[in-house]
This record gives structure tokens, C-alpha cells and sequence, in this order.
């Protein structure tokens, strides 16, 4: 008796499919339940957003940059805006600062929710998603108040914000934290150590630090993976070398350090330090226009800037060149999850079926940043 | 009232036995089936409600004028049958077609034959067989047998993957379902489900019902063991990897559409109802009532069978509201190396029991 | 084989907890249902002041209003628009600040400037706007506003426009004129090309 041979069955996981996050299209090669090979076939959401940007003005990029992230919209003008700044050298009001950080970071604990959520559904866990859309949605909700739009806000401008805060904003933000906090551990309970997802997710997809940050890797995926590295303490931007916050890191606590569970359980501490930066921002925030540092027309020098920021899902930044007209002549994003499905090929080779879509889900990609 | 029964008030049975037998038969088999499809319509709401509440949102209600789902959303159910009833019934050009019709059935005949040997009150079994639970455990393993043909006639990849999976999730979750059985059959010395309820009357020590469940440390645990292998053998989260729908879209039955994707519904929900009817007959007492003596005969008996065996479907959609699912190959590891060896040592540790106690 | 005993505890008592869990939230569902039932009860829309200030209108990305009598032609929110789903067409009307009433033309918006061009096209496509809102802001008459702006008494707010056609989704704003009578006004030399 031989070896037997096997053929490999090529399987099209998407574009159409229920856990793909999007429109992404795996082409898998499988072998029984054994994966062997995924490569990961992206552009099904292309909507040429780099292009577009070389014909609108300035101001007008701002909608766009909303919907290439659209999970955490006002990271992504918060990103852009800090570098339209530094190319203009405008220096916005302390009020603006701060609440711009206050927004950004409630958008990451409401990306972080989406995130755990979806992973949660990619496991086959329907409740905890239902309960992490129900706090979600209250953050939505105070957007709302704040500018009117619920997804994609066009809320932080080219040297200040659209819309000041509402008048007892601050203390609808802090009803939202004390009801938000304990939400956590129920998540915890329900989910995280849950035996089930820990057997699924715990030693699932190991990421090595190594692989990771050749692969450029960012964000809470390369936190889990045990690599201390987060812009908003290592190249402060704004504000935030004003906050007191830890960079929370996988530690390996159920298997390997960089598995799938790690990489949850990063994002999940990453919404109580989003909280606890909320918390200080709210305590000293001082009084202001905010509308003082508009600039008229947005005409930047001839030049150009690469400021990146940290968004939900990692480093994001634009890339900007201006050739003083109030047009960008180019302008270039670096999207994090773009290099976080990167690595997909790398870490899911050899793992089963099931667990290929719970790494995939542990990534966090939206594929409106992936494919622009 | 028995199919026996039903036979010997038909005039002339004595005369024409086997036309009488066929008339009796089909009597019990629409009877059944209606049972089945009212049951169905029950847990369809009873699933819609209780994923809402446990889910934080109220689910349907109908309120105003216009089409509405009726008071509390009673009529959803209805509608939801109704338009599986009415939507295209596509059969996929490639298909195996003979087999593609045939799945759905196979897969119900499974469940809706087990209901010949189950006993919903002192009289009412449409057929007490002295064999009443091996029969059950033999032909609820049909299921698995559709199962295949639905994810091999479909001619998709993703429904070959679901076949294939339930297959062996079904194989190997029988073993230790059955081998949780043979502890109560140890104890009560029959295989006859009308046996083994008469087997629990009474109470221990004049407190606890006599039921298999509480007679001995060894099947406590068989009683678990048989539950959680049985939501495995209806294919129930946290064991639903046959039609994962964030892995595999809907499994094996991915093709299907309106009546015949019903049908998959209606035997998995039967099966649920199977599975916990035994379970509750055969380690709960069955029509017993849980306080020896009273509350007694046969409307009670019924009553005490539903309600038994309902609770246990309740903790079958409990458990998929709140667990994620496992991996194929962890949930043969449950099987062959937690569930197996308990229920070995479980039948062992019931015969030690009943030469030392009995 | 002290692991795998311990194995087995903690899968049932974490499954204990995630079970209690689901049933706190079961028995509490008076308390804690979030859902609305939609037709018969609305999410209420986020209170603000109301007020001419710029920086405190109640906004609601919703469907763009404009008022008609105040717009004086300048075409900034069409430029603003990223997407470009304003069309604006423009007359020189012979009279500034003259009404015109045989195509039913105010001269004078409310906040008293004197209208130089007639407006015999407005049209916003829902369908393409991107709700950015950023048309609004440098009107400078304060006459294009998302629904719930300065003037949201003149309009109903809501935010339920669905239509079966798409076409229907095109909102002209511009009075209703018929082609002659415009005419009327345009210059001698454009009409000649006309």
C-alpha cells in the first residue's frame, strides 16, 4: 500500500458568503476539512476613493474618508484632518483637541463592540453580537445628538469640528461610560471565557511578533501578538501624550501569545482604556470656539505629509501631496486592515475550516478600508 | 389507546385484518402528523420569542391595522409556514434530482416514525413495543442517512461539507446516546417505554420520585450524557456544524428552498421533541407525576409528558442562545474521549449498584 | 488526568454562567428591551436647541429643504457638494429685487437682500447625496438646510422618504414655470441662440 493521494478541492468562500465582513472572496484549497491553501481575492468594494480625491477639494474628502472605514468613521477623519493640519501648520483650539479625542476614542469602543461581535458570530455565537449592537447603538446615538448622522459623521473638519457639543453632552457621555463598564464583564461572562470560544479560539491562527511586524501588521492584531506599539503613545498625534492609559498587549492567558483569543481579548481591554481616556478627557475639558481655527479656504503650501494615526483596526495614515492648489494632487492611504488580511495567507494554512473564519473574523477587516 | 385498540373497534377487523390494520395505521399517522405540525408551529413562535427575550428585544408583535403578526405575534408562525409553502421550489440544474426530492423525507420519515413508541399518557402509545426504545434510538439514526443524501444530491460543495460533517457528528453520538440508555434498561430489566415509566412510579425514601434520574449517582450523570448527545443528534448549536451558517452558508441544505428546506425545519424540530420525550420517559419519569400519588391518571399524564418533555426543548434553545459552536473535529473529541468513557464507566457503576443496593 | 477532570468542570460551570446570563436577560425583558415597534412607535429625534446660531442648529442628516424665495442663485452649495448632485440654473433677471409675479418670482428673500438672478433650475438628487451636510453651510441666506434646520417650521421634519421611483427621489425646488414666460427675461442675445 502506497501513500494515498489526495486532490485538493478548491472552494470559493464569498464573495457572497455569511462571514466574509464584507464583499471578500477567499479562494481556499482544502483538503477534507484541512485548509491548505487561502489567498485572499479583494476589489469586489473598489469605489476608486484615491482617485476621487484628486478632483474634490480639500473639505470635500472629508464625506469620502467616512466611508472607507465606515465601522469608525471619526477615526478616519480624525486621521486626516491631524494631517491636513501639520501640512498647513494650523493649530486648532484646546476644546477641539479634546473633543476630538473624546469622539474618536468612543468610536473605537463602538468599532471594538462590532468587532468582538462579529467574531462572536463567526464562532457561531449569536447573543453576545446582539447584546454588543445593543450598546453600539447607544453610542450611535449620542453621535447623533452631537452631528446629526449615526455612521458616517464628516464631524471633524481641516482645523476644527463641524458642531460644538450640544449642551449637556458631557454628562450624557458619562451615563453611557457608567452603564457601558459593567456591560464588559458581561461580555466576559458570556463569551470570552466561555469554554467553547476558548477551545475555539484559544492556540487558533498563532500571529508571531516576527511574522506580524514584517508583514506590517498594526493595530490591536499586532498588540496580540505581544508587541507594545500603539501611535497614540509611541508618535503621539493631538493630544493624547496628555492621557494616562496602558497599551494592552496578548499574553497568551489561554494558549499561545498571538492566537485568536488574543487578539479578542486585546480589543476587549482596549474599551475600558478607551474609557478610562474618555473619562480623563470629559474631567479637563476646557471651554472654547471651536469653529476659531477654520481656515476660509483650505490651499495648502506645495508640499507633502505622511501623518499616520491610530485607528480601531491600526496605523492608518494619508499620505498627502499638495501642489498649493486646493486640490490634493495625490493623495494615498495606508489602510491597516489591508495589511491585516495580508497575513491571512500566512497564519491559516494547515488550520481547519471553521477556524479559518474565526482568524479571519479575529482580524477585524471592513473591507470598504481594504479595497477603497 | 393503542393501535391495537383502534383495531378491535373497527367492525370488521376479524374479517379484513390487514385493511383494518391500514386504516388503523393511517388513523395514528395523520393523527401524528398533526400532532407534529401544531407542535411545530408552537416552538417555531416559542424559538422566535424566547431568542428575543434572552436577546433583549421583544420579537414579532403585531400592533395597528394593516397585515400584522397578530396579537404578540401570534400569527407569525402562520405566516412563516405560509410562505415557505408558497415560495419556489427550485431544484439546482445540476443536481442529483431523484435524490434531492428524496432527502427531506428520508430525513422526516427519521423523526416522525419515532412517535409510534412514545408514550404521552397511561393509555396513549400508538404502539407499545417490547422493544419501544431500541426502536427509537434505530430509526432516529435515519435522520443522518437524508442528511447525506440532501448534502451529496445537492451537487454543492458547501452541502457536501455539511453531509459529510453530520454523518459523522450522528455515527459517533449514537454510541454513547445508546450506551446512556442501557444504564435505565439495566435498572428497570425491559425495553418497552410503557415499561420503564411503570418502572418509576412511586417515590425513594418517600421523598424523591422514583425516577431513573435520581435512582443512583451513575445515571444522573447517563441522563446528561444522553440529553447533550441527543441536541448533538438534532443537530442543535452548541453541535449545529452540519448547517454552521457562518461556515457553511446553510450546510447541507443549502440548495434547498420553500417546502422542502420546511421540511429539514419541521424534522429538526421533531427530533428535538423525540429526544426529549425519551429522555424524559426514560430518566424523568415519563407521564409520572413528580409528586407520587397525586395529581394521577391519564389527563394529568399527559400532562406531566408534555410538560417534562417541553422544558427539555426549552434547554435545547437555550443552549443554542447562548453558545457559540464547536469545531468538528473538538466535537468528536467530545464524543470518543469525554462522553464514551463516562458512559462505559456509568453502566459498570450501575450493575456494581444494583448487585450491591438492588 | 487532573486536567482533563478539571477540563470537564470548567466547560460546565463557564457554560452555567453563559446560561444564567441569557436567563437574567429572559426573565428582565420588561426591563430591558431596547426594540421599538417601529410604525406604531419612533425612534424620537436628538433634542437640540434650535436657533439661528450657527454653531446650534438641530441638524438631522435627513433630505435636503430649500426655500426658493430665498435663494439668490450663488451656487456655493453646488460647488460645496462632493458628489455633485446639485444642479443649479440661473437667469439674470432685468429688475434686481423686483418681484416678478407672472413666473412667480420674489425679489427680496426674508433677510432683506436683493435677488439678481432668477432660479429657473434647483434640483437636488437624493439618490446621489451623501448626507454630508456640507452644502449647508455656506449658503449665505441660511436657505439650503438639512431637514431641521432654522426654518424647520416652514417644513415638516421626517425622515421617511422612500419612493417607488427613483425619479421621484430628484427634487426639483425651482417654481414651476412654463418656457415662454420665462423667455421673457433672458437677454435678448441668449435668446436668439435659444
Amino acid at each position: 500500500m502506497g501513500v494515498v493521494h489526495g486532490d485538493l478541492m478548491t472552494l470559493n468562500i464569498g464573495p457572497q458568503h455569511p462571514s466574509t465582513h464584507g464583499v471578500l472572496r477567499l479562494k481556499v484549497k482544502t483538503d477534507g476539512e484541512i485548509i491548505s491553501e487561502v489567498e485572499p481575492i479583494i476589489g469586489y468594494l473598489h469605489r476608486c476613493f484615491e482617485k476621487h480625491c484628486e478632483n474634490v477639494t480639500y473639505d470635500q474628502v472629508i464625506p469620502y474618508t467616512d466611508r472607507c472605514d465606515y465601522i469608525a468613521a471619526m477615526n478616519n477623519n480624525f486621521g486626516y484632518a491631524v494631517a491636513v493640519e501639520e501640512l498647513m501648520e494650523i493649530k486648532v483650539p484646546e476644546r477641539v483637541e479634546y473633543i476630538r479625542v473624546i469622539v474618536a476614542e468612543l468610536n473605537r469602543i463602538a468599532s471594538h463592540l462590532l468587532a468582538l461581535g462579529a467574531f462572536g458570530l463567526d464562532v457561531g455565537a449569536f447573543t453576545p453580537f446582539l447584546y454588543m449592537f445593543r450598546d453600539r447603538e447607544r453610542i450611535l446615538d449620542l453621535f447623533e445628538v452631537l452631528c446629526g448622522a449615526r455612521l458616517l459623521y464628516n464631524y471633524i473638519w481641516v482645523g476644527g469640528i463641524s458642531h460644538d457639543f450640544p449642551p449637556n453632552f458631557d454628562s450624557k457621555i458619562i451615563e453611557f461610560l457608567d452603564y457601558f463598564e459593567p456591560k464588559i464583564d458581561e461580555y466576559n461572562n458570556l463569551l470570552t471565557f466561555n469554554k467553547i470560544f476558548i477551545e475555539r479560539t484559544a492556540d487558533i491562527g498563532v500571529l508571531p511578533p516576527e511574522i506580524a511586524i514584517s508583514y506590517g501588521v498594526s493595530g490591536p492584531n499586532l498588540r496580540g501578538s505581544g508587541v507594545t506599539w500603539d501611535l497614540r503613545r509611541d508618535d503621539p498625534y493631538s493630544i493624547y501624550d496628555k492621557f494616562d492609559f496602558n497599551i494592552v498587549i496578548g499574553e497568551g492567558e489561554m494558549g499561545t501569545v498571538g492566537d485568536c483569543w488574543d487578539r479578542y481579548f486585546v480589543r476587549m481591554i482596549e474599551m475600558k482604556e478607551s474609557v478610562k481616556i474618555i473619562r480623563q478627557a470629559l474631567k479637563t475639558l476646557p471651554s472654547g470656539d471651536v469653529h476659531q481655527a477654520l481656515p476660509k479656504k483650505i490651499r495648502p503650501p506645495k508640499g507633502s505629509i505622511y501623518k499616520r494615526t491610530e485607528s480601531p483596526r491600526g496605523d492608518l495614515a494619508y499620505y498627502i501631496v499638495s501642489d498649493g492648489s486646493p486640490i490634493p494632487y495625490r493623495l494615498k492611504m495606508r489602510s491597516p486592515a489591508f495589511t491585516s488580511l495580508s497575513v491571512l495567507e500566512e497564519i491559516s494554512s494547515g488550520w481547519m475550516m471553521s477556524d479559518v473564519l474565526a482568524i479571519l473574523g479575529s482580524l477585524d477587516i471592513v473591507l470598504g478600508e481594504i479595497d477603497r | 389507546m393503542t393501535i391495537d385498540q383502534i383495531i378491535n373497534w373497527i367492525p370488521f377487523s376479524a374479517d379484513l385484518p390487514a385493511i383494518a390494520f391500514v386504516i388503523a395505521a393511517s388513523l395514528c399517522a395523520v393523527t401524528v402528523f398533526l400532532f407534529i405540525a401544531i407542535y411545530a408551529l408552537g416552538i417555531i413562535y416559542g424559538e422566535v420569542k424566547i431568542s428575543s427575550f434572552m436577546q433583549d428585544k421583544v420579537g414579532p408583535m403585531g400592533q395597528g391595522v394593516g397585515f400584522h403578526a397578530g396579537k404578540w405575534g401570534l400569527l407569525q408562525p402562520v405566516a412563516d409556514a405560509l410562505k415557505l409553502i408558497l415560495k419556489e421550489d427550485i431544484i439546482p440544474a445540476a443536481a442529483d434530482k431523484k435524490l434531492f426530492i428524496m432527502a427531506p423525507f428520508v430525513v422526516f420519515i427519521g423523526a416522525f416514525i419515532s412517535f409510534a413508541a412514545l408514550p404521552f399518557n397511561q393509555n396513549t402509545v400508538v404502539s407499545d413495543l417490547n422493544i419501544g426504545v431500541f426502536y427509537i434510538l434505530a430509526v432516529g439514526a435515519l435522520s443522518v442517512l437524508g442528511i447525506i443524501l440532501a448534502g451529496w444530491g445537492s451537487n454543492n460543495k458547501w452541502a457536501l461539507y455539511g453531509g459529510m460533517r453530520s454523518a459523522a457528528q450522528i455515527v459517533s453520538y449514537e454510541i454513547p446516546a445508546g450506551l446512556s440508555i442501557v444504564t435505565a434498561v439495566m435498572l428497570t430489566g425491559t425495553l418497552s417505554m410503557q415499561g420503564i415509566v411503570e418502572f418509576q412510579s412511586g417515590t425513594i425514601w418517600g421523598i424523591l420520585p422514583n425516577w431513573i434520574v435520581f435512582n443512583n449517582p451513575f445515571t444522573f450523570i447517563s441522563f446528561f450524557i444522553f440529553y447533550i448527545s441527543g441536541v448533538a443528534e438534532c443537530n442543535r448549536t452548541p453541535f449545529d456544524i452540519p448547517e454552521a451558517e457562518s461556515e457553511l452558508v446553510a450546510g447541507a441544505f443549502t440548495e434547498y428552498s420553500g417546502m422542502r428546506y420546511a421540511f429539514f425545519f419541521l424534522s429538526e424540530y421533531a427530533e428535538m421533541f423525540v429526544i426529549s420525550a425519551v429522555a424524559a420517559t426514560v430518566f424523568l419519569g415519563g407521564w409520572n407525576s413528580p409528586i407520587s400519588g397525586f395529581f394521577d391518571g391519564p389527563i394529568w399524564g399527559l400532562f406531566w409528558f408534555m410538560g417534562k418533555t417541553l422544558s427539555l426543548v426549552f434547554v435545547m434553545l437555550w443552549f443554542r442562545w447562548t453558545f457559540p459552536r464547536l469545531r468538528v473535529d473538538q466535537l468528536m473529541n467530545v464524543s470518543w474521549k469525554v462522553f464514551l468513557p463516562f458512559s462505559l464507566v456509568n453502566i459498570f457503576g450501575v450493575a456494581i449498584w444494583s448487585l450491591i443496593v438492588g | 488526568m487532573s486536567k482533563y477532570f478539571r477540563n470537564i468542570f470548567e466547560t460546565i460551570s463557564t457554560m452555567m454562567t453563559g446560561m444564567g446570563i441569557t436567563w437574567k436577560h429572559m426573565m428582565n425583558i420588561r426591563k430591558d428591551n431596547v426594540t421599538l415597534q417601529y410604525p406604531e412607535e419612533r425612534w424620537p429625534r436628538p433634542e437640540r436647541d434650535i436657533g439661528f446660531d450657527f454653531s446650534e442648529y438641530n441638524i438631522i442628516r435627513s433630505r435636503l429643504q430649500v426655500d426658493i424665495d430665498d435663494c439668490i442663485g450663488c451656487m456655493k452649495c453646488e460647488r460645496a457638494c462632493p458628489v455633485q448632485c446639485i444642479k443649479i440654473v440661473t437667469t439674470k433677471s432685468g429688475a434686481k429685487g423686483e418681484d416678478l409675479p407672472d413666473i412667480n418670482h420674489t425679489g427680496i428673500t426674508s433677510s432683506g437682500t436683493k435677488k439678481a438672478l432668477i432660479v429657473s433650475r434647483f434640483d437636488i438628487d437624493m439618490t446621489e447625496c451623501c448626507y454630508c451636510n456640507l452644502c449647508t453651510y455656506p449658503c449665505p441666506e441660511e436657505c439650503i438646510f438639512m431637514t431641521g434646520g432654522p426654518n424647520s417650521h416652514k417644513h415638516p421634519i421626517d425622515y421617511e422618504f422612500s419612493q417607488y421611483d427613483r425619479n421621484d427621489l430628484i427634487y426639483k425646488f425651482a417654481k414651476d414655470v412654463e418656457e415662454e414666460k420665462l423667455s421673457k427675461y433672458l437677454p435678448q442675445k441668449e435668446k436668439a441662440e435659444v
